[in-house]
């Protein structure tokens, strides 16, 4: 599935309640509605797509995002999803261990089906960690280097405070514009190969163990 | 069966056949709401209740999407894999299904009276189920989980339900978290295997006033338990109604194949997520007719405006492989296009109906998922394009289509739809409907009558006017649920159906009559007189007759 009007196609994958429609929201509409509407009436049913125009360096760029479900029943549907993608947000939940454990199961998917897929990862929930450390279940230099071995980003939002939210959405952007400029990735060209051979088979691993 | 009879309050005077001579009815040939081609798949689901209660199997529709997808491929020439693997999957998953039903067919028997009066012996002492009655034995021992069955809170519900596996896992329960439930689940899962060791199926416990319905159906136990005035049968009915939510969520096969599999499956998993629209669809079912009757409510709209609606959905959302387009507010149908020669089932529509009324995520953005109609097609999914085409949210597209990657596709004829309908005013139309809620039952000016349910049985759609005083507290609109569940009970009893029943009851009087054509449940005040009654039903059914352009949807548009 390929958007029509859509320059890039970014989708959003992680375990249920991870915060990824939180994200969305945040983003396309800039609201926040997790304090007062119980999460259980507005679990994403299938996908939901939305779309944004952001400028970067004076040129529109519009992004498609699909907001994917994270129950469970939906993993076969998911790659309809991803196909084609430019960038995945793979968000989890700073203060859940098992989302995080979700997140390597979708790392190792998009480097099975789709490699060209940039991976950007992403802890939600930074206010409640920012008010109670103590909850923090993910420590940043674990997510740093899952990061480098998948060539991703790693970012700490909180779609309450809109922390970092927009950030993902306009690197994505800058990363495409750049892509256009130059269509061989000359930045990572050193260490991209060798890694990724590396890093393939053992990532795939620890997604089959989940 | 064992069937407790319970009669409305202190019933007066109940009599069925000995008032036809002294008036006269309105002749049957010009039944309101007819239509000669058939707007929705008709078959009754109570006619299939009683078949299933002897044959022991609801007949599914299979293999639909299979052959759409297959013509889909044959045209492109290019069958792709997953297609393919698809194909493959839903045929193996056809056979495996078929040659289940048929075990199951086999090992069905007809009922016993002895094992049933055993039975209810059981349910008495062992189980605890009459909770006020015997709070002194306890055979279970104390612990949390005990406390909570026995707490108050708990067994003050009106009506349970319980979804459990084969095995004895629990998977649901409307009231509390099922995890708490796991010693009630297993005794419920000791009664049923013990009828089964027989060679037999457990029906129906009456215990008290409390009802127990039990219904097996692919390594399910489905258990409704109510104090109200349901039935079995429309117990039956709304653990069938669950039962299809299953299946919804999940299709036949995948369930099936995942039990074949693992006998010892925890359903829950696969299920997570989806425990509202249980929730939803069984709260829908104590507040709408529709679902009782196995029929539609249409939103009231002149026809011309219908007509705008449902012609914009043919000419733009013209799309291969699109099977329906229907546009849904506030869960009444305000147009419906089909694909020739599919109807839709008003079981599956009433599904479509509870997922977007237990959703709140397609108010946000346009959403692409999948969703199976167990009465269409059980064994795969259809891919549902959802979004609303207002700003409040009131009228919600949907387009189902078989083909997975078309999302794009149909996004833009929703613009093109929703262009189209904003310049006709046809959403302001609709949104006006809305406002006015449905009308009031003055507006028939008749007097006594103070509600009525009307059905079209040939198009399987039903009207009635909204709930004005004296029901208009939630307490006597349950009241007044509970006796459309009675007269409608007494007019389709399996043992005895009746063509018409007239019931004075201590508060209102209560006449019910079911014609080939329409069924028909009128609440009257308690003086009402029998010749009153039976003029003002004939007044009624012109006035339906004047009005039906507008309640009803009368026809059947295709691509």
């Amino acid at each position: 599935m390929s958007g029509a009007k859509v320059d890039i196609k970014v989708v959003l994958l992680g375990k249920a309640y991870a915060g990824k429609t939180s994200l969305v929201e945040r983003y396309i509409h800039n609201r926040f509605s997790g304090d007062t509407v119980p999460y259980q009436n507005v679990i994403t049913i299938g996908a939901a797509f939305g779309a944004k125009t952001v400028s970067v360096d004076n040129k529109n760029v519009i992004i498609g995002i699909w907001d994917t479900a994270g129950s469970e029943r939906y993993e076969a549907m998911s790659r309809i999803y991803y196909r084609g993608a430019k960038a995945a947000i793979i968000c989890y939940d700073l203060s859940d261990r098992s989302s995080f454990d979700r997140a390597r199961f979708w790392i190792g998917e998009l480097q099975k089906h789709e490699e060209g897929c940039q991976i950007h990862l992403c802890g939600t929930k930074y206010d409640l960690i920012a008010e109670n450390p103590e909850l923090r279940k993910i420590e940043e230099r674990e997510t740093a280097a899952l990061a480098q071995d998948v060539r991703g980003k790693v970012y700490e939002t909180s779609s309450k405070s809109g922390k970092d939210v927009a950030l993902i959405f306009t690197n994505i952007a800058s990363d495409y514009l750049k892509s256009l400029k130059n269509t061989e990735v000359e930045d990572n060209k050193e260490y991209m190969v060798p890694l990724r051979d590396a890093s393939n088979k053992r990532f795939v691993c620890s997604g089959c163990k989940i | 069966m064992a069937t407790d009879h319970r009669e409305a309050e202190q019933p007066v005077n109940t009599s069925d056949s000995d008032f036809q001579e002294d008036v006269e009815f309105v002749e049957t040939n010009c039944v309101p709401g007819k239509c000669n081609s058939a707007v929705f798949d008709t078959t009754d689901e109570l006619d299939d209740l009683t078949l299933n209660l002897a044959n022991g199997v609801i007949q599914n529709h299979r293999g639909t999407i299979t052959s759409l997808i297959r013509k889909r491929a044959k045209r492109s020439n290019t069958l792709k894999d997953e297609e393919a693997d698809q194909d493959l999957a839903n045929s193996i998953a056809s056979e495996e299904a078929n040659s289940i039903e048929q075990s199951e067919l086999s090992s069905e028997l007809s009922e016993d009276e002895n094992v049933k009066n055993g039975l209810e012996d059981l349910s008495l002492q062992d189980t605890e189920s009459v909770p006020e009655e015997s709070p002194s034995v306890t055979l279970i021992p104390s612990s949390s989980e005990t406390d909570y069955v026995n707490s108050l809170e708990w067994k003050q519900q009106k009506k349970h339900i319980f979804i459990l596996s084969e095995s004895g896992k629990p998977i649901y329960s409307r009231h509390g978290s099922e995890d708490k439930l796991v010693t009630v689940m297993g005794v419920m899962q000791a009664l049923v295997s013990f009828v089964q060791d027989d060679k037999d199926n457990l029906r129906s416990i009456v215990a008290g006033d409390h009802t127990f319905v039990f219904m097996n159906r692919d390594h399910l136990t489905f258990v409704g338990v109510t104090r109200g005035r349901e039935s079995t049968q429309q117990m039956l009915l709304q653990l069938t109604y669950m039962y299809n939510q299953v299946i919804s969520v999940l299709t036949h096969s995948t369930l099936v194949r995942t039990f074949k599999q693992h006998r010892n499956f925890d359903l829950r998993r696969p299920l997570s997520g989806a425990e509202k629209f249980f929730d939803n669809l069984l709260n829908l079912m104590d507040v709408e007719p529709g679902l009782l009757l196995t029929s539609v409510r249409c939103l009231p709209l002149d026809s011309s405006v219908r007509d705008i609606v449902s012609q914009t959905i043919v000419q733009h959302a013209k799309v291969k492989d699109l099977v329906f387009a229907l546009i849904i507010a506030q869960n009444q149908l305000v147009a419906l296009v089909r694909m020739k020669r599919y109807y839709l089932h008003p079981m599956d529509l009433h599904l479509i109906i509870n997922l977007i009324n237990a959703s709140e995520s397609f108010k946000a953005a346009e959403s692409w998922t999948p969703i199976c109609l167990p009465k269409f097609d059980a064994t795969g999914f259809l891919q549902a394009y959802v979004s609303y085409l207002d700003e409040e949210c009131q009228s919600c597209l949907l387009l189902l289509s078989v083909d997975i990657e078309a999302f794009y596709t149909l996004s833009e004829c929703r613009a093109k739809i929703k262009e189209r309908l904003d310049r006709y005013n046809a959403l302001t139309a609709i949104g006006n409907s809305l406002q006015r809620h449905s009308y009031s039952v003055q507006q028939c000016s008749i007097g006594d009558l103070r509600h009525f349910l009307y059905k079209a049985r040939s198009t399987a759609q039903y009207t009635s006017p909204e709930l004005g005083p004296p029901y208009n507290t939630p307490e006597q609109q349950d009241r007044l649920f509970g006796l459309y569940h009675f007269l409608h009970d007494k007019v389709h009893s399996v043992s005895r159906p009746l063509k018409l029943l007239y019931h004075v009851g201590k508060y209102e009087t209560l006449l019910g009559w079911v014609t080939q054509g329409f069924e028909l449940y009128a609440v009257f005040g308690p003086l009402v007189t029998k010749n009153v009654a039976i003029h003002a039903v004939n007044k009624l059914l012109r006035w339906i007759k004047r009005e039906e352009d507008r309640l009803f949807i009368l026809s059947s548009v295709t691509f």
